[in-house]
This record gives C-alpha cells, sequence and structure tokens, in this order.
C-alpha cells in the first residue's frame, strides 16, 4: 500500500518534472515570441504613424469631420487611433501566436478562429471610421447648401443624412463581423425603406409648395425672385 | 518653353504667321455672338482711333459661342467679320485676330494662361483682358487700358468703375479692405472684369507654377493683381465709367461667388504668406480719371429676407461657425443674432475678426476648405443687412468715408490675424 501510494507520487513527481521540463522551453519560447510581437507591433506603430504625419492623415481628418467625433468620444487622433490600433492587432497576433506554441489543444482552435478573425475586425473598424467621417462630410455639406438656400429645416435635412448613412455604415460593419447578419440587413432594409417612404410621403404631400419651389429653381423653372433682390456682390 | 506644353500646332501656325506685335487684346467667348461682335467692334474702333501704327492681335477663346438661348451658333472667327471703319481715322496695320480652339469652354484660368502665353510668343508690349459680358466695354476703355501699359510703362492697369451704393457690396466692405490691409495692395478692383498689362508681366506671371491650382482654373484675377503687387511692378489704375451690373435673370449666386472670390483671396494668403506677414505698410496706386464713384438711385430689395437668412445660417451653423470662429468672436455673433431687426449692426471691427479668423481657420484647414468658404455666406448677408440699414440714407461722401475706416479697422486687426495665422491649430471639442 505504502509502496503503491510513493511510487504513485513519484510516478506524478516523474510526469511533472518531464512535463514542466517540456513546458519550460515552450514557455520561454512563448514569451520570446510575445517580446519580439512587442518590439515588431512598437517598430510598425512609429512607422505608421511617420507615414500618417507625413501624409497629413490628421489634417484629411480634420477636414472631414472625422477628427471632430473622436473628440467627441475623448479618442485620440486619427493618425494615433490608427498606429495604436496596428500595434495592439499585430501584438495581439503574436500573443496568440505564442500562446498557441505552448499546444494546449482546448486553446488551438480558438486561437486560430480568432486570428483569422483579426482582419475582420481591423476592415470593420475601418468601415465604421470610412463611415462616420463620409456622414460628417455629406451631412455639412448638405446643411451649408440648405441653409445657404434659406432653406427653414436645414438642420434636419442634415441630420436625417447622417443618420442614414451612419446605419449603412454599422450594417456593413456588423455584416463584416459576421454578427446577427440576415437580421441586421432585414433590419437595415426595413428602417431604410421606412424613411425612404416616410421622407417621399412627407416631401410629396406635406412640401407641395416646397417642391414646387424645388423643382421651379433647380429643374429649370423660373428664377427664384427672393435670391435676385440681394445686392449685386461684385 | 512653359507653353510649348500646351498651346497646339494650330495656334502655333497662326502665331507664326502674325509674327511679333505691339499690341495684344486678349478676349473670352464665353458669352452670345451679339456680345462678342458689340467687344470686337469696340477693340477694332479702339486700334482704329488710339493706335494707328501698331502692330495688333486680338486673341478670341473659342470654346463654341451661345446664342441667347445658350446655344453654340458660331465660331469666333465667323464672328463680326465686317471692318469697322473709323471715319477720317485708317489703320496702318492689320489687325490680326488669332482664334485658340478648345473642345469645351475653357475656364477664365485656362483662358488667361493662353492669353499670357500667346503675349509672351508674340513678344507683345502692353496687353490687356476684356470680358464682352462687360456691356459698358468701349473704345475710350479699352484706349485707357492699353495706353497706360503702352505709353505710360505701367505694367498693371487695373479699371475704376462708377457704381450703385449698394453694388458691389463684397467688393467694398470685404476683398478691397482685407486686400489693401494684408498685402498693402491700394487697387481696388481686386477681381477686375478687363485689365491691361505689360508684356514683361505677362511672361512673369507665366512662369509661376500655379496653373494647375483650382483657385487660379477659376478665377485667376486677384492673383495676377496681387502678383503684380508682391513683385514690385508699376500698378496704376484707369477710371472706365459706370459698371452695369448684369440683368436680374443671370443674377448670380452668392455661395458661388464667395467661393470663386474670397476662396481666390485666402488661397492668395496661403501661397503669399511669406510676403505679407513682413508688410505693414499700404502702396499708393496712381489713379487716372475720377476716383471710385458712386451712384444712389432708389433699388428694390428684400431687406427682411436678408436679415433672416443672416439669423437662421448663424443658428444652423453653429457647430461649423463654432469650429471655425475664434470663441470670443462666435459669442459676438450669436448676440447680435438676438437683436432686433431695426437695431441690427454688424460693427466693423467684429466683422474684421470674423474674416481673419475664417482665413486662419483657412489656412489651419480645421474644415473643408470649400465648406469654410460656403460657411461665410449667412455672415456676409449678415453684413449687407447692416450695411443696407446703416447707409440707407447715406450720401456717396459718408460711405466713401465708412469705407476709408472699415480699410483702416482692417489695418489696425492685422496683428490679430498674424497671431491667429501663426498660432497652432487650437482643438475645440
Amino acid at each position: 500500500m505504502r509502496e503503491t501510494f510513493l511510487q504513485s507520487l513519484h510516478q506524478a513527481y516523474t510526469n511533472f518534472v518531464s512535463e514542466f521540463a517540456e513546458f519550460v522551453p515552450h514557455f520561454l519560447v512563448m514569451l520570446i515570441i510575445i517580446v519580439i510581437g512587442f518590439g515588431v507591433a512598437l517598430a510598425l506603430k512609429y512607422i505608421l504613424r511617420t507615414i500618417l504625419r507625413l501624409t497629413r492623415l490628421d489634417r484629411v481628418s480634420e477636414e472631414a469631420g472625422a477628427s471632430r467625433v473622436l473628440r467627441m468620444a475623448h479618442l485620440p487622433s486619427m493618425t494615433e487611433l490608427l498606429s495604436r490600433s496596428l500595434f495592439w492587432v499585430t501584438w495581439f497576433g503574436f500573443i496568440l501566436v505564442g500562446l498557441s506554441v505552448l499546444g494546449v489543444a482546448s486553446l488551438q482552435e480558438q486561437i486560430s478562429r480568432l486570428l483569422r478573425f483579426l482582419p475582420e475586425v481591423f476592415i470593420a473598424i475601418l468601415i465604421l471610421f470610412l463611415g462616420v467621417a463620409i456622414a460628417n462630410f455629406v451631412s455639412r455639406a448638405a446643411l451649408l447648401a440648405a441653409v445657404n438656400a434659406g432653406y427653414s429645416s436645414a438642420r434636419i435635412l442634415s441630420w436625417a443624412i447622417r443618420f442614414v448613412i451612419w446605419i449603412l455604415a454599422i450594417t456593413m460593419t456588423l455584416e463584416e463581423l459576421g454578427v446577427a447578419k440576415q437580421t441586421v440587413i432585414s433590419a437595415f432594409s426595413i428602417i431604410f425603406g421606412a424613411t425612404m417612404l416616410g421622407l417621399a410621403i412627407a416631401f410629396g404631400l406635406g412640401g407641395q409648395d416646397m417642391a414646387r419651389r424645388f423643382l421651379d429653381r433647380y429643374a429649370g423653372g423660373p428664377k427664384n425672385e427672393e435670391r435676385d433682390k440681394e445686392p449685386q456682390p461684385l | 518653353m512653359a507653353e510649348e506644353t500646351f498651346l497646339t500646332d494650330d495656334l502655333l501656325r497662326q502665331l507664326m504667321s502674325v509674327g511679333e506685335v505691339d499690341l495684344l487684346v486678349g478676349i473670352s467667348t464665353q458669352v452670345d455672338a451679339r456680345a462678342l461682335s458689340q467687344a470686337v467692334q469696340a477693340i477694332e474702333q479702339s486700334f482704329q482711333q488710339n493706335f494707328v501704327r501698331q502692330r495688333i492681335v486680338i486673341v478670341l477663346m473659342d470654346g463654341g459661342i451661345k446664342d441667347g438661348d445658350g446655344a453654340i451658333t458660331a465660331e469666333p472667327s465667323n464672328v463680326q467679320e465686317k471692318k469697322v471703319r473709323v471715319p477720317g481715322i485708317t489703320a496702318l496695320r492689320t489687325i490680326h485676330r488669332v482664334t485658340v480652339n478648345f473642345a469645351n469652354p475653357p475656364t477664365p484660368g485656362i483662358a488667361l494662361r493662353t492669353i499670357l502665353a500667346v503675349a509672351d510668343l508674340l513678344r507683345a508690349k502692353a496687353c490687356a483682358v476684356v470680358s464682352p459680358a462687360s456691356s459698358h466695354l468701349t473704345a475710350d476703355s479699352i484706349g485707357h487700358l492699353l495706353g497706360s501699359v503702352y505709353r505710360e510703362k505701367y505694367d498693371f492697369v487695373a479699371p475704376l468703375y462708377t457704381r450703385h451704393k449698394y453694388q458691389g457690396l463684397l467688393m467694398r466692405n470685404l476683398l478691397y479692405p482685407m486686400s489693401r490691409a494684408v498685402f498693402g495692395c491700394g487697387i481696388r478692383e481686386v477681381f477686375p472684369s478687363e485689365w491691361g498689362f505689360s508684356g514683361r508681366l505677362a511672361t512673369h506671371c507665366l512662369n509661376q507654377d500655379v496653373w494647375h491650382e483650382e483657385a487660379i482654373r477659376k478665377q485667376p484675377e486677384a492673383w495676377m493683381v496681387l502678383t503684380a503687387d508682391v513683385a514690385d511692378y508699376r500698378c496704376c489704375q484707369v477710371y472706365l465709367g459706370e459698371k452695369i451690373p448684369p440683368p436680374q435673370a443671370t443674377a448670380t449666386d452668392i455661395v458661388d461667388v464667395l467661393r470663386q472670390t474670397v476662396g481666390a483671396l485666402f488661397w492668395c494668403l496661403e501661397t503669399m504668406q511669406p510676403f505679407w506677414l513682413e508688410r505693414d505698410h499700404v502702396q499708393t496706386v496712381p489713379t487716372f480719371g475720377p476716383a471710385h464713384q458712386l451712384t444712389s438711385e432708389p433699388t428694390a430689395m428684400d431687406r427682411h429676407r436678408i436679415f433672416e437668412m443672416f439669423r437662421s445660417g448663424v443658428t444652423d451653423l453653429e457647430p461649423i461657425l463654432n469650429s471655425i470662429l475664434d470663441p470670443e468672436t462666435h459669442a459676438e455673433i450669436k448676440s447680435i443674432v438676438s437683436m432686433e431687426e431695426g437695431k441690427f449692426r454688424y460693427k466693423s471691427d467684429l466683422w474684421v475678426r470674423t474674416l481673419y479668423d475664417f482665413a486662419a481657420s483657412y489656412h489651419h484647414s480645421v474644415i473643408t476648405r470649400d465648406h469654410l468658404v460656403q460657411a461665410l455666406a449667412p455672415l456676409y448677408r449678415g453684413m449687407t443687412y447692416s450695411f443696407l440699414m446703416e447707409h440707407a440714407d447715406s450720401s456717396t461722401a459718408e460711405i466713401e468715408a465708412a469705407n476709408e475706416m472699415l480699410c483702416g479697422e482692417f489695418e489696425l486687426q492685422k496683428p490679430y490675424l498674424r497671431e491667429k495665422w501663426k498660432a497652432k491649430v487650437e482643438v475645440k471639442s
């Protein structure tokens, strides 16, 4: 009894020592991969930051209005955000590769799935930010055009345009991530269709006069006299 | 040579048959055939009256001439075939005509560059660019423009006009005082529809690397005026008579005008900053004929509508104006929005700070530059309304005095522009 117990204990100890001896190099390799990954990620971050600063991305982002949204969300500048994103995506990728070296069977499949998912996350983030930038740019252009044409509901029009583009961008982002694909597409179709139908009915029935004025001005009708009643600027 | 890259073989053949010239008049054909015909008559009449012995060429831009309904009807070479004869005077030289063909109507920048290249190749001594759309174009006015360059040896001749006191408010309240204060340029018409220049200024302008710029393609006049001033060419102004506004049917959209003029002026600020940041004095420009004249016949305008567009514009564009204007300037503008319509005044110091904030924000590209210029439209309407209220009963002398005070305010606040211009972009949330 005592001998069996000691044998089992010895066996367990031997197993532990051999597994530990096998684990330590793997663990060290993992640490090395993570440390190298950190260095590579850091280098890529600085390279991307330099390139983006040289190409003046922040100025473009400022002009498009995306920086404003970032500031409202207490996020750093576009250059900083993209370079930091690249750093984390790269380092996270190296961490996953490092973990896979440990050879934990249950982790292997999850890690490879995560690795496949990373580019999609990056593309999804890109789509979202492009969507925000485009929404800001187009809604601002619409607001300026409507205000300078003297429309009374300029802000509503601008917000409607921004809302529609945001919905489109969010839908595309979720679709890219594969989150509830069918539901998202159906929801988008319903919201988009309902909004357009609502606007068409509102414009057609509620805004007949406005529609007539609009067509008069832009489809070859008589000139708007109100605009002509301003002094000649030059 | 720069011109080798864009002048066509056909044009070069025409120029070779003309040879060297003394005088050149460039004329855009983006008008109806009747206006073009009248302009050509005026030019030929001017040559026969004032420049009998000189070698002369008229350069026509052909992007298709329109009839009264806007349809393309004829080529410029077919327009106005009959020669003008001034009784008792016979020109001793042939008046050459050169037609530059374009597939589409050329932009003002392309048209000007072509005229400059032709002037450079033909070694013209005095040149003028005229717009047939100007119904005030006469033989005398062309004679004044060319004569000041050819005989008085000026390098740039700007026009001066008689205007209605409510006409040209953008010129009077923004373009002239700002260009005068910032660049020290005493030329009143920084966006002339016709002007004269010397061959050496033509060559200088032609050799500048700006012709691909959007601002130059659309509206190159201010750039040429300021280039002449900056490069110390001899400039003068000549009185050309009354500036007749376009008919009501062709009334221009204020946003388009702001894009073309204020956008071009801000672009000049950007590209010529080493010059104006250092300059503090205003260059006086010799003036021939009466100075700027004003008339004051009654005119119909919807003042209430202008004020409402200012008020709603400032309210609706608040987030955009917030990113462009200094917080103090923005707060003051918001406070005057709530004033009663009858008591409303856009004070000159606030107007100047508004424009300097816009110029600095244009420099720092706080938003898309085109959007920035568009955002100025409601504020310009506010200033216009204030001017109309303030000067409803003012005499022309009082208006001129007020304009001089506004110019002084622009000059006084130039350090504010310098400070804003050099400051780092402020982050506003």
